[in-house]
């Protein structure tokens, strides 16, 4: 009868342990990276130090950009404080690896959304559409996208440097049907291309080339053609709506709500485009 | 953290990623070859008595031993240009690996040369060889005897050195393998495919040489 005893209250000290032990589980299971971040005091974003006006180092050696500060934005979101952020310097192709391998909170480095890369991460709502242009250097054989085209129709060869990317070669026909695409592992050597004469042109953002050639004109010129628009977008991990949601509504607010100043600033600084205030009534995005 | 290999986008690329294979190999083997005849020339002009020839051959072995491929590579792909000399992507790459080459073959023939016995060139000298016969017939025959496993451990070394030329955009193999992992984010699948393709290669490159080597052994 003792022994019936004994092995009532194992059975039901197990049963209470597993019960006790799957609910912490699902308290570890539902701790977001949002609760993360905020405990450990700042947040860790992904990004790159080689593209202008993205993400790049200034004469201070800072880094700085659009990204650097949609990042700024966030941890103004998060902290009230711009300077709570740790950036990881990483090359485009890791940025999903690096995510995916908790080695960064987020990723914001001008990250176009496609549904491959959907089907890996999360991403947020699109704080920029960016489009391919065409960069030109200044004393090379083409002076815009009409003697580029007239040049092909003459049957010359023409090569167009790119980053090795989804779709870089579709992209290099839809710029220019029948020339030739160099796939460049970063950005710095499609320049590097170009600068040598290894290119004739080289497809990279349109926003890179209105800096460029707005800052050094008598190194670049924008050849005048600019196609494929893109959503650019941050990536996070899969599977955490809290913290997707929180990194939306930040942006949201950013991007149209009370805290437009600080992403019309941005955008005003890096892109010499003043926007305007949104405006009372209706939200912006269901106009 | 859970990992799903699927090595679909492997089979769908394996044509690609085998032709630059064959690329790399290609490469490596031409290489080699342009780099033997450098490295002759060289090794000759260091054991020279000629001061001037043995200059020359320090500097050069010095400037393409301590300096890494990949800045080589850049110098002569991005650099050349801009002072009018312009090769393709491959050929500018050749260049580049055969002098780099070339200079760690000099090091590797100029020890073969002095490892053959004095006593041998001296028979030559006896027997009333020229110079240059003495080279050609006694010499180099030896030579390359002793110098064959170096040769072939550094042939399956220029082979791995091949996989630089993707940052000039060579379509070999690890450019593949990277234009794979961009465009499909599958990391493991292209880069351990990759990996396999270069050892199984390495390991035949290998096993054939050591073949070679035990066929044309000194006794």
């Amino acid at each position: 009868m003792e022994g019936k005893k004994v092995k009532k209250v194992i059975v039901i000290a197990m049963l209470i342990s597993i019960l006790l032990l799957s609910l912490t589980g699902i308290v570890f299971a539902q701790k977001s990276q949002l609760q993360t971040v905020l405990d450990r005091g700042y947040l860790i974003v992904g990004t790159g130090s080689a593209n202008v006006p993205w993400h790049f180092m200034d004469e201070k050696n800072e880094l700085v950009g659009f990204d650097i500060d949609m990042a700024r934005i966030l941890a103004i979101g998060l902290f009230g404080d711009p300077t709570k952020v740790k950036f990881v310097e990483q090359s485009p192709d890791a940025r999903i690896p690096n995510l995916l391998t908790d080695k960064v909170d987020i990723v914001i480095q001008f990250m176009t959304v496609n549904s491959s890369r959907a089907q890996l991460v999360c991403f947020s709502i699109p704080y920029y559409v960016e489009g391919t242009g065409l960069i030109l250097p200044a004393g090379g054989k083409y002076k815009n996208y009409e003697e580029m085209v007239a040049a092909k129709d003459r049957g010359e060869k023409i090569t167009i440097a790119v980053l090795q990317n989804v779709d870089a070669a579709e992209r290099v026909q839809q710029a220019l049907e029948g020339a030739v695409d160099a796939q460049y592992e970063n950005q710095g050597l499609v320049y590097q291309a170009i600068n040598s004469g290894r290119a004739d042109a080289g497809a990279v953002d349109l926003s890179s080339i209105m800096w460029l050639a707005s800052r050094e004109p008598e190194k670049y010129l924008d050849a005048g053609f600019a196609f494929w628009p893109m959503n650019y977008a941050c990536a996070m991990r899969p599977n955490d709506q809290v913290w997707i949601n929180f990194v939306n509504s930040i942006f949201m607010e950013a991007m149209c709500g009370e805290q437009y100043k600080l992403y019309n600033d941005a955008y005003a600084k890096w892109f010499g485009v003043e926007l305007s205030e949104p405006k009372i009534g209706k939200p912006a995005i269901y106009r | 953290m859970v990992y799903y290999f699927s090595f679909r986008v492997i089979q769908n690329n394996i044509g690609d990623m085998l032709n630059g294979l064959g690329l790399g190999l290609f490469i490596a083997v031409i290489s080699l070859f342009f780099g033997i005849i450098l490295g002759l020339i060289a090794a000759f002009a260091a054991v020279s008595s000629n001061r001037a020839l043995n200059n020359i051959a320090t500097w050069y072995t010095a400037f393409f031993r301590n300096t890494p491929l990949l800045v080589l590579i850049f110098i002569v792909y991005f650099g050349l240009p801009s002072v009018g000399i312009m090769m393709g992507r491959n050929v500018s790459f050749i260049f580049t690996l055969s002098f780099y080459a070339g200079a760690y073959m000099t090091e590797v023939f100029r020890a073969g040369l002095q490892a053959i016995p004095k006593g041998i060139i001296e028979a030559g000298q006896a027997i009333g060889l020229s110079r240059f016969n003495i080279r050609r017939y006694i010499q180099l025959p030896i030579m390359f005897r002793y110098v064959l496993p170096s040769m072939s451990n550094y042939l399956i070394s220029l082979f791995k050195d091949t996989s630089l030329a993707a940052s000039i955009t060579v379509p070999e193999l690890t450019y593949f393998a990277r234009k794979l992992n961009v465009e499909t984010f599958r990391v493991f699948e292209a880069w351990l495919t990759a990996a396999f393709l270069y050892v199984v290669t390495c390991y035949l490159i290998a096993y054939l040489l050591r073949k070679l080597e035990r066929k044309l052994r000194i006794e």
